[in-house]
């Protein structure tokens, strides 16, 4: 009897301890999440980490603005959601600011303008106007512009929609899709230089937010409308890795260019 | 809340509602007919017959079918050499995919609920048809094949339940049924709580019709038999 006594007066002792500590961190942890299917922007290394472009610029702004972060891995479908039911405190995830989005997300100022292009198998041509597409078939991830864009643009295609930004590259490797469109850096540097991607090239225009209403305005990092102060402070980490040269120094590494 | 969504995507639901029950109904009524087959030769005295039936069934009640399904659509999708083979036409085809997986995975628990009920069999029977002169064939007809779906009725009636329900998994591979209808609105129109909800509720019809009919099954068939 008397151990076991022993274990539950030292278990009362955590917890009351645990209890102390609370008020004394007086710094909230930020939960930011990202869906990690998304190389080399985000994805899970194979120690089961989260890591990329968006992971790493995200943990830079949090100490640049002196933010407490915790950056996990959410599911695409349920980020959005969960960001208005205030799961998440922001999310970090190529996120493109468009219209939409903007009528129920704050979002931070604009840190990188893709280019959204087509991926085939080299040598396959296509003429990319409402009739030159139709028949074929186009994987994208749902819910992105590149969605919203196909959708709109090339109604007679058959589109493939999938919840996750890689399968669309299994699906073009097996030949069950002939076109997947997605960001040109995510292309090229997660796709084309891996080993699937052999004989697989970029096609057809370069998109950005000038060609459709669909690519948005740019990328940035998504925020709750209520929570301002959260908006204010990581605007501030931004300026200040613009500044210090960190955000080009981050698409050197990531991108060869800045 | 936002249901003036919901209400704008009730024909998706209906296109999605028809693709549950087309998948459910079809995998459903092929593993049936399989399992009818595998349930008797499962409980053969012959090893070489029993084995294989018994580690299939092992197999795919032993992984989950989501994995399963994954195998058999991106998984088979690697090897070159099946994609150019006949069988690629067939393979390529999501909804072919699907059903293949379903219609394995189903027959498998359905091959063990049906044969389960034939162990329980009185010996007696059987030797009192034998002694009538039956053949194999008329024991099978007569005696084994009643006695086995009036005793496992219940347990195949949860069965599908279990197989409707697993039918959302479709919609990891791009087919639109209910659940994969649901995520579409959440992933356009940022809003989770009412199209999972709307979905849940159309399932939950779906569930009530199954359970009615096993419910006049049984009663026809079960009770009848006392």
């Amino acid at each position: 009897m008397k151990p076991l006594f022993r274990l539950f007066g030292a278990a009362m002792l955590i917890a009351s301890s645990a209890l102390q500590i609370q008020p004394a961190a007086a710094q909230k942890v930020l939960t930011i999440a990202t869906d990690a299917t998304f190389p080399p922007f985000e994805s899970i290394d194979s120690s089961g980490k989260v890591v990329g472009y968006d992971v790493e610029l995200m943990q830079a702004v949090c100490d640049a603005a002196k933010l407490k972060c915790n950056i996990i891995n959410a599911a695409w479908e349920g980020m959005i959601p969960g960001l208005i039911a205030g799961k998440y405190d922001a999310l970090i995830s190529q996120l493109t600011v468009t219209e939409a989005r903007r009528k129920i997300l704050a979002f931070s100022d604009i840190y990188d303008r893709p280019v959204f292009r087509f991926v085939a198998k080299q040598g396959a041509t296509y003429e990319f106007t409402p009739e030159g597409l139709k028949g074929k078939t186009i994987a994208v991830q749902t819910g992105t512009p590149m969605d919203a864009f196909v959708t709109k643009t090339f109604p007679q295609a058959d589109i493939k929609r999938y919840t996750s930004g890689s399968a669309p590259y299994l699906e073009l490797a097996s030949g069950r899709a002939e076109l997947h469109m997605s960001y040109e850096a995510q292309i090229t540097h997660a796709f084309l230089k891996s080993e699937d991607g052999k004989g697989f090239g970029l096609l057809g225009p370069r998109y950005t937010g000038k060609d459709a209403p669909e690519f948005g305005e740019g990328v940035a990092i998504a925020i709750n409308k209520r929570n301002v102060e959260l908006v204010k402070s990581v605007n501030e980490g931004l300026a200040k890795l613009r500044e210090n040269g960190a955000l080009a120094a981050l698409n050197a590494k990531y991108f060869g260019t800045n | 809340m936002n249901w003036t969504i919901i209400a704008d995507s009730l024909p998706l639901y209906a296109q999605g509602a028809r693709l549950t029950v087309l998948l459910t109904v079809s995998a459903l009524a092929i593993g049936f007919g399989l399992s009818l087959g595998l349930a008797l030769l499962r409980n053969s005295p012959n090893p070489w017959i029993r084995l294989p039936i018994a580690s299939y069934t092992l197999v795919f009640r032993g992984t989950p079918l989501l994995v399963q399904l994954f195998l058999i659509y991106f998984g088979l999708a690697q090897f070159g050499l099946l994609r150019q083979s006949i069988l690629w036409p067939w393979l390529s085809s999501p909804l072919f995919c699907v059903l293949l997986t379903f219609v394995l995975n189903t027959t498998a628990y359905t091959t063990e609920i049906f044969a389960g009920g034939l162990r329980h069999l009185p010996p007696g029977e059987i030797e009192a048809a034998r002694a009538y002169g039956m053949s194999p064939w008329t024991i099978a007809r007569r005696i084994l094949i009643p006695a086995m779906l009036s005793r496992s009725l219940t347990l195949y009636g949860n069965e599908t339940i279990m197989m409707m329900h697993a039918t959302s998994l479709a919609s990891t591979v791009t087919l639109l049924e209910i659940t994969g209808v649901a995520r579409n609105i959440t992933l356009t129109s940022y809003i989770l709580f009412e199209p999972y909800v709307t979905a849940a509720a159309i399932y939950l019809c779906l569930t009530f019709i199954l359970v009615g009919a096993f419910h006049m099954a049984e009663r026809r068939w079960v009770d009848a038999r006392g």
